[in-house]
């Protein structure tokens, strides 16, 4: 019963979103749109895609990104516009700059600590020599007095 | 040994660096950069009478933007608000609503049950809706003569919010001359 209410609403159309999708552009560019779009964040998923989610925000973004290709803007261009109202929020790669290098390098250079760390526990700890007894002073009063006492 | 703590101590101190950045924001809240910049030029069209309407018309004048689709639940809710304050404070902004995601046949169907005393515009392929950075419905902003978007609000407004953010852009007569 339910879903043939939902169905029914749905077919009415009075209650569903309506995208209204812009003209697709020959292949070739068509998929550059959707390659730039895998690149920018939708604004209202969680960490998904404008190519990926078919919310309205993504599908009207992908669009602007889809009227950017077809005025011949570059791909940083159309990153930049996007950029200029989201900041760097809206790139699912952050860019390698600044603060971003942690994200970039750290995980590389944990795996380079974590290596080293386990070659070194591999190895094992340096064979141990042996270290001499320690002797005491020939001239120790005390000893000298002990040895007395029990040598009678 | 010494070197390896200094490196796991190291370490860690990015770690928290990384973590305070990263729990020092919402998640959910996306960032916004036309704060204090010029609002993007536009040009549409009036859903009722067909007329044009572009941001060139408007230089020189505050005024409010108020996205909405008849999809919207919550703007439903709002939409009492917002003619409140087109209506109150109709001698210093201009107050407009633009279609979001939505078809122009949807618009006026829901147009037709209530009474908005201002103009709502079409907004095809929400071009308008992007270059404002709009991430959702409802959303509001507010620009100054000048042309500087000087708030963006998020959700369903309230009166008291709408007339401060109206005062904002727009100071009451008394106010402006002092």
């Amino acid at each position: 019963m339910i879903a043939l209410a939902l169905t029914t609403a749905l077919l009415l159309g009075d209650y569903a979103p309506q995208p209204m999708a812009s003209e697709m552009l020959p292949p070739d560019q068509e998929a550059r749109v959707q390659r730039i779009g895998e690149q920018l964040r939708c604004p209202i998923c969680q960490g998904l895609s404008i190519a990926a989610s078919p919310s309205p925000a993504a599908r009207a973004e992908l669009d602007r990104v889809r009227e950017l290709v077809r005025e011949g803007k570059s791909d940083q261009e159309i990153k930049d516009y996007f950029i200029s109202r989201y900041g760097d929020w809206v790139l699912l790669s952050p860019r390698a700059e600044g603060a971003n290098w942690i994200v970039w390098v750290g995980p590389a250079l944990l795996l380079v600590i974590g290596a080293i760390t386990i070659a070194r526990t591999l190895k094992g700890p340096k064979a141990a020599t042996a270290a001499p007894a320690p002797t005491a002073p020939a001239d120790d009063e005390f000893l000298r007095r002990v040895r007395e006492e029990v040598d009678g | 040994m010494r070197t390896w703590i200094a490196i796991a101590g190291l370490g860690c101190v990015v770690l928290m660096v990384v973590f305070y950045r990263a729990f020092g924001t919402d998640p959910h809240d996306v960032p916004f950069m036309l704060k204090g910049k010029p609002a993007p030029a536009f040009a549409v069209t009036d859903l009722m009478t067909g007329q044009p309407v572009t941001s060139e018309q408007l230089k020189g004048q505050p005024y409010v933007l108020n996205f909405w689709a008849s999809w919207c639940e919550p703007c439903e809710a709002e939409h009492p608000t917002i003619e409140w304050g087109a209506r109150a404070f109709s001698d210093r902004v201009r107050f407009f609503g633009v279609l979001y995601s939505d078809t122009a046949e949807n618009g006026k169907k829901n147009l037709a049950q209530r009474n908005a005393s201002f103009p709502q515009l079409v907004d095809p392929h929400s071009r308008m809706a992007v270059d404002f950075a709009t991430t959702g419905v409802p959303e509001t902003y507010f620009v100054d003569a000048s042309g500087i978007i000087m708030h963006k609000y998020v959700g369903p407004l309230d009166r008291q919010t709408l007339a401060y953010l109206v005062d904002q852009i727009a100071p009451r007569r008394a106010e402006a001359k002092q």
